[in-house]
């Protein structure tokens, strides 16, 4: 049914329940006037068409030349990959001859797995203490009433803005002092420290969870633990799968305090690899980055795209109430 | 003995002891119970936020440096007259000054392309919307670092794909990440980038968030398209994009990653060797510790930075109301 035909029809509705049978003159009045406004409604409607219509298609283009200009640099990475030869010499953006000779290259002469195995073991840990800290943490700060609770988050969120840049030095000196300097798993929790900004939005998001379910488990005798780990930690499942991809994601890319405190070869994670690669390797080696980019950034692209509505729905749902 | 679980609270098989005793320890353990459910959060924090910022505000009022390493001074504000009106001042006003600017700017530029992107996609005639999303927040998805590093190919003066297309074009092609003007306008445009997907995701969702209502009602007063623009989605708009301004601003302030993994803080500048052309406060202060050991000095300026962000913070959490409900 067509706009106009359904506001047509909702003028009839009206018209029999408000008018109920009418003069003659009057009826033949109304009919003349229904007429003139169908055309007018009809003409403006075209009218409003073909402005809708230009206005469309200049959208579209404009999207497509952003699109097309986002896209690009990483275009220009998928053809750098599939490229022969070191650098990329071509004028154009399609390569004249595809190898996947630069991916196995990756592999059999470089340390990537090494990387990328370091990278996992680091991220997934790390992700997963976060995770714990926040949880406890945040259910603490929703469903307990005690002293500190209203300005204590307020305080931390702003000591965490203290740049990281310069903790560095200190936590540096702390690793040095421990002998913990290039130890991937000290380093793990060092990535793991407890992040006031996930407490926040993790406590928010819990807020929103009724406290009728905590009360009724309280009733049939479950103890505080209980209603944590039975009731709160299942129903806030989303929130936490974004707080892990978050942490994961994170340290996957995190560059500063690895660059630090990783210093063994033996030890670097994904961004740490790449980053000496080019660095060492200068400029000559293109296609092997570009292949060894693409490897180590589509896990991460796939996690993103599924995990991306949960993302952007716990973000909101977390924030909104907070 | 028996260790009570206090983090547990009381249960049903919690009954030894006279009902006084079981009452009384119920009600200590009651006040300590919230604390031990912070307690894991709090330790970390402690060691790996807290005791560094104690030490490098300590560090920040001390000549310490590679040479005074054990037998500094304690100089008071000395630092901070020697950054913003002693001799050093000649080195770190221009990184301020570019802190500031590349924050701000990069905060408009991400914000009006977001906002524009959103109110673009929007457009409910639009029927193949959702493609466009998900191809244009692709940027957003993949890791940042390597994607920046990747940059420095696609930038690359002699053969990165961007001049090769300027030539092709006819034009000459441009240095840059080498000339000083044009490294910072790189910098601008990766992260432009890197940021606008995060910034149309949000806007998308402020303007989906704004009712139906009112713009029937304008159209019911007759208001233009425009008007509409202007009277409707841009007051509303506003609200929620205040805070997300704020605290994209103080994000860059610190962002180290962007300038450090892009142009490392080149190209030197000839003045001095202590800070690119580049260089904003967080890389600079990188440098001025781990290269140039001036501990007092970054300590110092890193209490600079703390305290711009820290005041913007407190700001948007007051403009937020963030924490009206926490009583």
């Amino acid at each position: 049914m067509t706009d106009s035909a359904r506001c047509e029809r909702a003028q009839g509705d009206t018209g029999i329940i408000q008018g109920g049978p009418l003069p003659k003159d009057l009826r033949e009045k109304r009919t003349d006037q229904k007429l003139t406004r169908r055309k007018a409604v009809l003409r403006e409607k075209r009218r409003l068409r073909t402005f809708e219509v230009v206005g469309l298609w200049l959208t579209r283009s404009i999207l497509w030349v952003v699109m097309l200009a986002s896209l690009f640099p990483t275009a220009w990475v998928v053809t750098a990959s599939f490229q022969k030869g070191d650098v990329f010499f071509s004028n154009t953006l399609i390569p004249r001859q595809f190898t996947v000779e630069n991916y196995a290259k990756v592999i059999r002469e470089t340390d990537f797995l090494r990387w990328v195995k370091n990278s996992l073991i680091l991220c997934t840990g790390s992700a997963l203490i976060q995770v714990f800290l926040t949880a406890t943490a945040a259910y603490g700060f929703s469903r307990f009433r005690f002293r500190g609770r209203k300005y204590g988050l307020m305080t931390l969120l702003l000591l965490q803005m203290f740049p990281a840049s310069m903790a560095l030095v200190a936590i540096y000196t702390m690793l040095a002092r421990l002998n913990l300097l290039d130890n991937l798993y000290a380093f793990m929790f060092v990535m793991a420290g407890g992040s006031a900004f996930n407490i926040w939005i993790t406590k928010g998001y819990m807020d929103s969870l009724p406290r009728e379910l905590d009360e009724a488990a309280m009733v049939d005798g479950a103890t505080h633990w209980q209603v944590f780990r039975y009731v709160i930690l299942p129903l806030a499942r989303p929130m936490l799968i974004v707080i892990f991809l978050w942490s994961f994601m994170g340290t996957y890319s995190e560059f500063m305090l690895s660059s630090a405190v990783l210093k063994n070869p033996h030890n670097y994670t994904i961004a740490l690899g790449l980053q000496r690669f080019i660095l060492n390797q200068f400029a000559a080696r293109w296609t092997l980055f570009s292949a060894a980019s693409l490897m180590a950034s589509l896990p991460v692209v796939v996690i993103w795209m599924f995990l991306q509505k949960y993302v952007v729905s716990g973000l909101t749902r977390g924030a909104v109430k907070g | 003995m028996k260790i009570y679980p206090f983090w547990k609270g009381r249960s049903k098989s919690d009954s030894r002891g006279s009902i006084e005793d079981s009452l009384r320890r119920e009600r200590f353990f009651r006040r300590l119970r919230p604390y031990a459910y912070l307690a894991p959060a709090l330790t970390s924090m402690a060691v790996l936020s807290f005791l560094p910022i104690a030490y490098t505000v300590y560090v920040a009022f001390t000549d310490m440096s590679l040479y005074r390493f054990d037998k500094y001074n304690f100089i008071g504000l000395g630092n901070l007259v020697e950054l913003f009106a002693g001799p050093f001042s000649k080195v770190f006003l221009p990184v301020f000054t570019w802190t500031v600017v590349f924050a701000a700017l990069t905060t408009i530029l991400n914000y009006s392309l977001g906002l524009f992107l959103a109110i673009l996609l929007n457009n409910p005639h639009l029927k193949e919307s959702n493609v466009y999303r998900a191809v244009l927040i692709i940027p957003w998805a993949l890791p940042g670092t390597i994607a920046i590093l990747s940059w420095t190919g696609v930038l690359n003066v002699s053969f990165g794909p961007v001049n090769t297309f300027l030539k092709m074009m006819g034009l000459t092609p441009i240095p840059w990440l080498t000339n000083p003007l044009w490294a910072k306008i790189s910098i601008l445009l990766v992260n432009l980038w890197l940021g606008y997907p995060f910034m149309m995701s949000a806007c998308l969702g402020g303007l989906q968030s704004i009712s139906a209502e009112l713009y029937e009602a304008a159209d019911i007063d007759g208001a233009s398209s425009w008007q509409k623009f202007r009277y409707v989605t841009f007051p509303l708009l506003m609200r929620f994009s205040v805070p997300l301004l704020i605290s994209t601003f103080a994000y860059n302030f610190n962002n180290f990653g962007m300038v450090f993994l892009l142009t490392g803080g080149g190209p030197p500048r000839l003045d001095t060797s202590f800070a690119g052309t580049t260089d904003i406060m967080a890389t600079f202060g990188y440098k001025l510790t781990l290269q140039f050991y001036r501990y007092g000095l970054a300590g110092m300026m890193s209490m600079v930075m703390f305290l711009i962000v820290g005041t913007l913070t407190l700001i948007q959490m007051k403009l937020t109301n963030a924490f009206a409900e926490v009583d």
